[in-house]
């Protein structure tokens, strides 16, 4: 398959390449993840200008040859979330969002909900950089693993125990058995209290924008339970959801 | 294909940035058909750079003294630090000739994707340097690059260093258009901060 692809893509990531080259990865909607060459863009006349940084949100044409590596022709810009790079903590939060997607979507399979709601994330830090609403949050990087989950068909069991089906007495969380567990059947799994458990469902069943609040213990127990999910289903290490 | 010593020459050379294995083989040839002094010169030049060629003490700039020339240059004004995040980086501004002040060298940014973290970086030594008393300083100018990872390390830099040293100014190179670059091909982001650092004429 050679030739031009016309495509939406974020830019995840952007590695210096050789002289004046950028190796970047892209996520696409129909096309997941791919690796494109941008060729004389670290030179200042270069006419891409700053639009193949990170986060940027473009229209690009892309050649494809016989080589796996895609060189960019063209790229335009959809929006580059202006606001976001004035904001440490939303620069960062940025950063941690594009990597677990850059980890649980690194091929080429299409996942055009994974794309938007990438976008969705990235124009809530936006929104809310540098003010009191902002979406830099411990909670709302959670959040957002847990809908990537549900896009990978990863969605962790939290309506009754994993095991045995169980509805009450949840009281533990077990990656290899993918969901809550009850007492009877915790071995292996470690202690979730009723405040992570909440958030994990609340976070599930609402709009990023709207993220359920919980202390920074029901937090982490959240954060283990989304991580060993992921490692035992997925064979992915993700990185930690926030500096903190 | 080729003799050991040759292929291990191609492999060392395939090394280099922005060296792929065609310009190694040339490179390779281009070193055998030298004279023996010149190829012994550059084997000789690069011994030399390694064995002599350290950090400065003071601001992590390269040196072949404890410390750099522009530290040891009494001329310089020591209130003023402009921080970078290579050694390479303190060429360019050198050769504007608009700053009199001394350097700090970061050795890279922030990115705690790739994880490299505030304590993988010169900014701790930055952060004592800049509460020194024993040499005041008025100014710390974040000069990182316009990249996105250049960018959050000025962020946390000017974070940090509003709260350990309110009395310092940090200031961060103005950005805008390139000097001979087309409106056209401007992004929207450096677009943006160029009317947003708009002055009067
Ligand atoms: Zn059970
Ligand atoms: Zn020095």
């Amino acid at each position: 398959m050679t030739g031009a692809l016309k495509t939406e893509a974020v830019v995840i990531r952007s590695l210096r390449y050789g002289e004046a080259d950028r190796i970047l990865h892209l996520y696409t909607p129909h096309r997941g993840r791919i690796a494109a060459i941008a060729k004389g863009v670290r030179r200042s006349k270069s006419r891409f200008g700053g639009r193949l940084e990170p986060y940027f949100r473009l229209h690009m044409v892309l050649y494809q040859g016989r080589s796996e590596l895609l060189t960019v022709t063209s790229a335009d810009t959809i929006t580059g979330y202006p606001r976001l790079r004035e904001d440490g903590a939303a620069i960062d939060s940025a950063a941690r969002a594009c990597d677990a997607v850059a980890r649980m979507f690194e091929t080429a399979d299409p996942h055009p909900g994974v794309f938007a709601l990438l976008c969705n994330e990235l124009a809530l830090l936006d929104a809310g950089a540098g003010g009191p609403r902002t979406h830099a949050t411990h909670a709302n990087q959670l959040a957002f693993r847990l809908k990537l989950l549900l896009a990978a068909g990863l969605a962790p069991q939290l309506a009754g125990c994993a095991s045995c089906g169980e509805a009450d007495h949840l009281v533990a969380f077990s990656g290899a058995a993918g969901g809550v567990v009850c007492s009877a059947c915790e071995a292996g799994g470690f202690a979730l209290g009723e405040a992570a458990h909440a958030f994990m469902t609340g976070a599930l069943g609402r709009a990023l924008a709207d993220v359920p609040e919980a202390d920074e213990l029901a937090l982490r127990q959240a954060e283990r339970a989304i991580s060993e999910t992921v490692e035992h289903h997925g064979h992915i290490r993700l990185r930690a959801a926030s500096a903190r | 294909m080729y003799a050991p010593p040759i292929q291990r020459l191609i492999t060392e050379l395939g090394k280099l940035p922005g060296v792929g294995a065609r310009t190694a083989q040339r490179l390779a040839m281009h070193i055998l058909r030298a004279s023996p002094q010149d190829a012994a010169a550059l084997a000789e030049a690069i011994r030399e750079v390694k064995e002599r060629i350290g950090l400065c003490e003071v601001c992590f700039n390269f040196a072949d003294e404890p410390r750099c020339r522009i530290c040891a240059d009494e001329r310089r004004d020591a209130g003023v630090i402009c921080v970078v995040e290579e050694a390479g980086d303190v060429i360019p501004v050198e050769r504007t000739h608009e700053f009199r002040g001394r350097y700090h060298v970061l050795g890279g940014a922030l990115s705690p994707i790739d994880g490299v973290d505030p304590g993988d970086l010169k900014i701790g030594e930055l952060y004592r340097r800049v509460s020194d008393p024993a040499e005041p300083i008025r100014e710390v100018v974040l000069a990182t690059n316009s990249t996105t990872t250049g960018e959050a390390t000025a962020l946390h830099i000017a974070d940090t260093l509003r709260e350990r040293s309110p009395d310092v100014v940090v200031t961060r190179l103005a950005s805008g258009l390139p000097v001979g670059g087309d409106l056209e091909y401007a992004d929207e982001v450096t677009l943006g901060k160029a009317f947003a650092g708009r002055r009067r004429l």
